[in-house]
């Protein structure tokens, strides 16, 4: 019996338990697993339910365990286990964890619900091949594998539902367990897993999962791409999830995207929620954004993002190629620096088109665009378009009454509320 | 626009706004309740026993409040549909014979639908071979092909014709002293067919879809947990309101048919027999809140089934997407609607006998759901904070031994009557 087999999990489910004398101490109820970085995770545990009435459950190691023929059976001579009535604590359980709950299905991309769980068995040990999607372990599930296999093998001797496999590989399904609990699985193997699939999708993919399990998935993400999966999701998905977050990660992550829509984002949560954000948050991004958050919307103010590349007016184009080599990950636009004197006070916009093959010695305000083309904080929405398009800019400054330059607009930003503005009214004529 | 500016800023403004985008699936929900089977139970109500059974209207209230408001509940903290959270705690083998059975029940119910809507129609004279299949095809175009938020709208405002069972009510010209007196004091006549009604009331008012229902159609909504308290104004108002319709229901009927003793059978029978009395107008009051109703629900009751068992089931399942992605989700949506419709129109088809059968299931099924919703709701590990009190809880499971007390005894009644 030492030659690896496959089994399904939901067959050995109910299964008695007998310890080495051969008596009967209680049904096989789940498997705790090992968190370690196995690709396809191991179990660590048996959990044995008895009674009926008022149920208690025991975890035995997996060691001291064999599954012979159509029974668990206890090898050691140990006591017997301690049974208690609440559900044991493990970090990480099969039936309660992966059995009929959601997984991603990393390799399609989308959320599966598990009906059976497909087990590899080496030498005594369990580990997770596959989880069972497809219609015949539902009814697997059901008791009635021999009845409709039967019936359809009778009816359909061709049928797709005898041979069809929907089965996913464990490497490919990411699990998604109540909010109560971190993150089952070692990040690393999770975050291998949610490579394969692209941001945007992952963030497609949020809005099919419930507060708790997004909250689960978003952390299983490595930083760089949780910033880009927070960019792509709805307004909706994006407060539900900052409600799951600790205060550290949210503050991590709303102090990270560009100050636009940072700003955006806060005045849509709870105002309670947004002052306590803003409290934690390092007091520098943390003004900008109460200075954001002060202005209308649809203003320039409401619209600028106050990341942008500015050099004073004694800069050389060499500082300026250093300038946006040094900014390389910078989220923002890159292509435009302004120009402001020792006060701040703007003098110019140059572009790096402008400046890419000037002598590295010449000084970077002489490559500025002849006019001085920039918005005010309370210029609506029209205006800043209306400028962009005329000077084919890709980004505009905004300056406030002092002629100081407190930000910036590109292009996106206008496009983003010009799609709104332009789908409300496309929505209005259906 | 300063003053514009001052309202839009004011706090009562905001709160007014949210509540109206959030507003919707309670009222919607309890308001589909006053369906074709509703209707008929109410009138049959009325004209069988006068104002003797107003009194149950106020239990039967604080009861659909509570059954509702802990779906709600459910809905914003868990973020899951009913039959979602059924699969995830109790396994697959509970969750498949539920959704078979709700799905039965509903496939009866939705038969009902579609002969309420032949009734209503034949009141007008329009042949039934016209307006089903019309209706149908209606029915399935809007949820198919029109998003989620039409489809909210034309329901909300479907619900604005429940005002004609109001104006029938009042055209009826009841004796409103011996009303206040009945509802407040009344006098409980203990015979077999009274007890009956009021087991079908119950039945019919507080019916196993609409947990379902309701449920999802919040999660859909996708509401945050500090706004819970507009969600529970919502369902609070179409709790009250659903059983407001079904007492003027009840009352156009027991001031007229009653009084003069007249025997009725159906809801088409007692629409009919309304125009003696009330008028021309009423009847046809209220033969088009039979039809709203009928039709309001005929959409309604297959979608809310199909989401439940793909829910359950782990299918695909929405309006938004296309057939190949949803197969097992609208060909149950279609089905449903065609064999619903199809049936009414098969000459001789025993449409009385499977419309009390599907009560019956009903009645069954109802306790089920919300044991299994008790025992969820007070789940600390799904529910988090949002459990049930302790006050609320006793006052729950009274509602639900209640509730089993007289199910039981309906469906008890039901095969003795029916043997």
């Amino acid at each position: 019996m030492n030659n690896p087999f496959f089994m399904n999990f939901s067959q050995l489910l109910d299964l008695p338990v007998i310890d080495a004398e051969g008596c009967r101490i209680g049904v096989f109820y789940d498997f705790s697993m090992s968190l370690n970085n196995d690709i396809y995770t191991r179990a660590s545990g048996i959990i044995v339910r008895r009674g009926f009435w008022r149920r208690q459950y025991a975890l035995l190691p997996i060691s001291g365990v064999v599954l012979a023929g159509q029974q668990f059976r206890l090898t050691g001579q140990s006591v017997g286990p301690a049974f208690s009535s609440g559900r044991v604590e493990c970090e990480f359980a099969l039936r309660r964890d992966v059995l009929d709950q959601q997984v991603v299905d990393v390799e399609n991309r989308k959320v599966v619900r598990v009906n059976d769980v497909h087990l590899l068995k080496v030498d005594h040990q369990f580990h997770i091949a596959h989880v069972d999607v497809g219609a015949r372990a539902l009814v697997r599930r059901l008791g009635w594998e021999t009845a409709v296999d039967a019936l359809v093998r009778f009816l359909f001797p061709r049928s797709d539902y005898l041979t069809l496999e929907e089965l996913i590989s464990w490497k490919n399904s990411q699990v998604l367990t109540l909010g109560s609990q971190k993150n089952v699985l070692k990040l690393d193997v999770a975050r291998a897993k949610l490579a394969k699939i692209p941001p945007t999708e992952l963030a497609e993919i949020m809005g099919d999962l419930d507060v708790f399990e997004q909250a689960s998935l978003f952390r299983s993400l490595a930083f760089d791409v949780q910033l880009k999966v927070f960019a792509d999701m709805t307004a909706d998905d994006k407060v539900g999830l900052i409600e799951q977050l600790e205060d550290v990660e949210a503050v991590q992550l709303v102090s990270k995207i560009p100050s636009d829509e940072a700003a955006d984002f806060l005045i849509s949560l709870p105002k309670v929620r947004m002052h306590q954000l803003l409290r934690l948050m390092e007091s520098q991004s943390s003004r900008r954004l109460r200075a954001l958050l002060g202005f209308r919307k649809d203003s320039a103010g409401g619209l600028m993002a106050t990341e942008y590349l500015s050099l004073r007016s004694d800069a050389r184009v060499a500082d300026a190629m250093a300038k946006v080599r040094g900014n390389v990950d910078y989220p923002g636009n890159l292509n435009t620096i302004y120009i402001v004197d020792q006060a701040g006070k703007y003098l110019g916009t140059t572009t790096i088109r402008r400046f890419i093959n000037e002598p590295p010695e010449r000084p970077v305000r002489e490559t500025c665009h002849p006019q001085k083309v920039f918005v005010r904080t309370d210029d609506g929405m029209e205006e800043v378009a209306l400028l962009l398009e005329q000077y084919k800019y890709y980004a505009i400054p905004v300056l406030d009454e002092n002629d100081m330059l407190v930000g910036s607009i590109t292009v996106d930003d206008v496009m983003e509320e010009l799609i709104a503005l332009a789908w409300g009214k496309y929505k209005d004529q259906l | 626009m300063k003053w514009l500016d001052r309202i839009k800023q004011h706090p009562a403004w905001i709160k007014t706004v949210l509540f109206l985008s959030i507003m919707g699936p309670g009222i919607i929900t309890a308001n589909v309740d006053n369906d074709a089977g509703g209707v008929t139970t109410y009138s049959l109500a009325g004209a069988h026993f006068g104002y003797s059974l107003f009194w149950s209207f106020i239990p039967i209230t604080i009861s659909l409040v509570i059954v509702q408001e802990m779906c709600a509940r459910m809905a914003v903290a868990t973020g899951k549909g009913l039959a979602d959270l059924i699969r995830e705690n109790f396994g697959v083998k509970p969750t498949f014979y539920l959704m078979l059975a709700l799905l039965l029940v509903n496939l009866g119910n939705v038969m009902a639908e579609f002969a309420g809507i032949a009734a209503s129609m034949e009141i007008f004279g329009i042949s039934k071979y016209f307006s089903v299949p019309l209706t149908a095809l209606f029915v399935w175009i809007l949820i198919v092909r029109g998003t989620y938020k039409l489809v909210e709208r034309v329901f909300l405002f479907a619900c604005l014709f429940y005002i004609s069972y109001l104006v029938s009510g009042v055209m009826a010209r009841p004796d409103w002293g011996d009303v206040a007196r009945q509802t407040i004091a009344p006098q409980i006549d203990w015979s077999l067919p009274y007890v009956v009604m009021l087991v079908g009331i119950v039945g019919t008012t507080i019916a196993p879809w609409m947990q379902f229902y309701q449920q999802s159609s919040i999660v859909e909504k996708g509401v945050a947990r500090e706004d819970y308290r507009m969600v529970r104004l919502d369902v609070i108002i179409g709790c009250v309101i659903a059983p407001v319709v079904a007492f003027f229901i009840t009352m156009a009927c027991a001031a007229t048919i009653f009084q003069a003793g007249i025997r009725v059978e159906t809801a088409k029978d007692a629409a009919l027999a309304l125009a003696p009395f009330a008028g021309e107008h009423a009847t046809w009051l209220f033969a088009i809140g039979l039809f709203v109703a009928s039709m309001f629900a005929a959409a309604i009751l297959p979608l809310s089934t199909s989401y439940s068992v793909c829910e359950g089931m782990g299918w695909d399942a929405g309006v938004d997407r296309r057939f190949e992605e949803a197969p097992q989700f609208f060909g149950l949506y279609t089905g449903m609607i065609v064999i619903g419709a199809g049936t009414v129109l098969i000459p001789r088809f025993p449409l009385l006998d499977v419309m009390y059968i599907s009560q019956v299931g009903n009645g069954i099924l109802l306790p089920v759901i919300l044991i299994f919703m008790l025992r969820l709701i007070n789940d600390r590990r799904i529910m988090g904070d949002f459990v049930n009190s302790r006050l609320f809880n006793i006052i729950a499971w009274l509602t639900v031994g209640v509730v089993i007390l007289l199910t039981l005894m309906m469906v008890a009644f039901m095969l003795f009557y029916h043997g």
